[in-house]
């Protein structure tokens, strides 16, 4: 009987309203992105953060969460460093299909920016 | 303990689905064409706080993508929409859905708009309030989800001790709400009750995996 409550239990929480396990770890990404915004100069512990996070995902074996790879290219992009932009958008790419018409659009206007177009830096 | 047990198991059904009331909105439009992907655009602004609108963009990938949908990211998308002059959520809502959705190859955008986000000063108690709309839009113009959620907050000082004690930490609380209103957490609220509770939540993208084959990664 006090076994069938516990099942009870258990069940009615995980197939409750507002308890059901996360599919993704985001470390201290919305805290991160929050306090980059609220004072500029924090972009760069945002960055830390994001490196950090992909990181433990990928030697976790878990999927990094949808946007992670491109929201770190675009601060590599924001500090001049191209190539790994691109290589964080096309590992963007490689991870999520739906990401895939924005993130060629970028590694493509990012190709044809560097000048001349030599060798492709993207993984 | 075992009629506590029952109890607790009552209590937890009924505390995990609270919030059910209300009247389910029209979804075939959603039922239609379920979006895989949502972009989610600069937050449009009716408050007075200048720097709400980027607090509230950061509170929502994450809800957004636990509930199975990709979710493009929110800072790229903003810098991307800078470039091409659209500085202001406001300026951004006013472009066409299908422009957006095509510059991102998103199958919805979302719009928020605050409403709220304001504090409202008594002598003791600090109440704290936001509020958002909702709106998700296909890639073809239609709306297929809409909602609007609004939290307050006031503090609560705890009901033990004398009146002066309580009277004295109610004004404490007061004080220091004043001095930095918290409104992450109320954002944060309303986003998940918005998105995940009542009748009129936003239903399950492609990538969320059923509770019986997920993994728990904590």
């Amino acid at each position: 009987m006090i076994r069938l409550l516990i099942i009870a239990i258990v069940t009615s929480t995980l197939f409750g309203c507002a308890v059901r396990p996360p599919m993704y770890s985001w470390g201290e990404y919305e805290s991160s992105l929050y306090a980059s915004y609220k004072d500029p100069s924090k972009v760069e512990a945002l960055q830390v953060t994001l490196e950090s996070q992909i990181a433990e995902s990928e030697r976790l074996k878990q999927k990094v969460p949808p946007g992670m790879y491109a929201e770190l290219g675009t601060l590599y992009l924001q500090s001049g460093k191209t190539d790994t932009a691109i290589a964080y958008y096309s590992k963007e790419r490689n991870a999520w299909p739906e990401s895939r018409g924005m993130m060629d659009a970028l590694i493509k206007s990012l190709e044809l920016r560097k000048n001349p177009p030599a060798e492709q830096a993207a993984k | 303990m075992k009629s506590l047990l029952a109890v607790t198991a009552v209590a937890t059904l009924l505390a995990g689905c609270a919030g059910q009331q209300g009247v389910q909105k029209d979804m075939s439009a959603f039922r239609a064409a379920p979006p895989r992907s949502i972009l989610v655009v600069p937050i449009a602004n009716k408050s007075l706080d200048v720097d709400a609108p980027n607090y509230v963009l950061a509170t929502l990938p994450i809800p957004l993508a636990e509930k199975g949908y990709y979710v493009f990211p929110v800072n790229t998308a903003k810098v991307i929409l800078e470039q091409e002059g659209l500085y202001e959520g406001d300026r951004v809502h006013q472009e066409p859905p299908e422009v957006l959705a095509k510059l991102f190859d998103a199958d919805a955008v979302l719009y928020v708009t605050i409403n709220r986000w304001d504090a409202q000063y008594a002598i003791i108690t600090t109440t704290v309030t936001v509020e958002f709309d909702y709106k998700l839009v296909n890639r073809d113009g239609t709306v297929i989800w809409d909602n609007r959620k609004t939290m307050q907050y006031s503090p609560q000082s705890s009901n033990s001790g004398s009146a002066i004690a309580i009277l004295i930490a109610a004004a404490i609380n007061a004080a220091i709400t004043r001095a930095a209103p918290n409104y992450m957490p109320l954002a944060k609220q309303a986003n998940s009750q918005a998105l995940s509770q009542g009748p009129n939540a936003l239903p399950d993208g492609p990538y969320r995996v059923p509770i019986e084959q997920g993994k728990t990664q904590r």
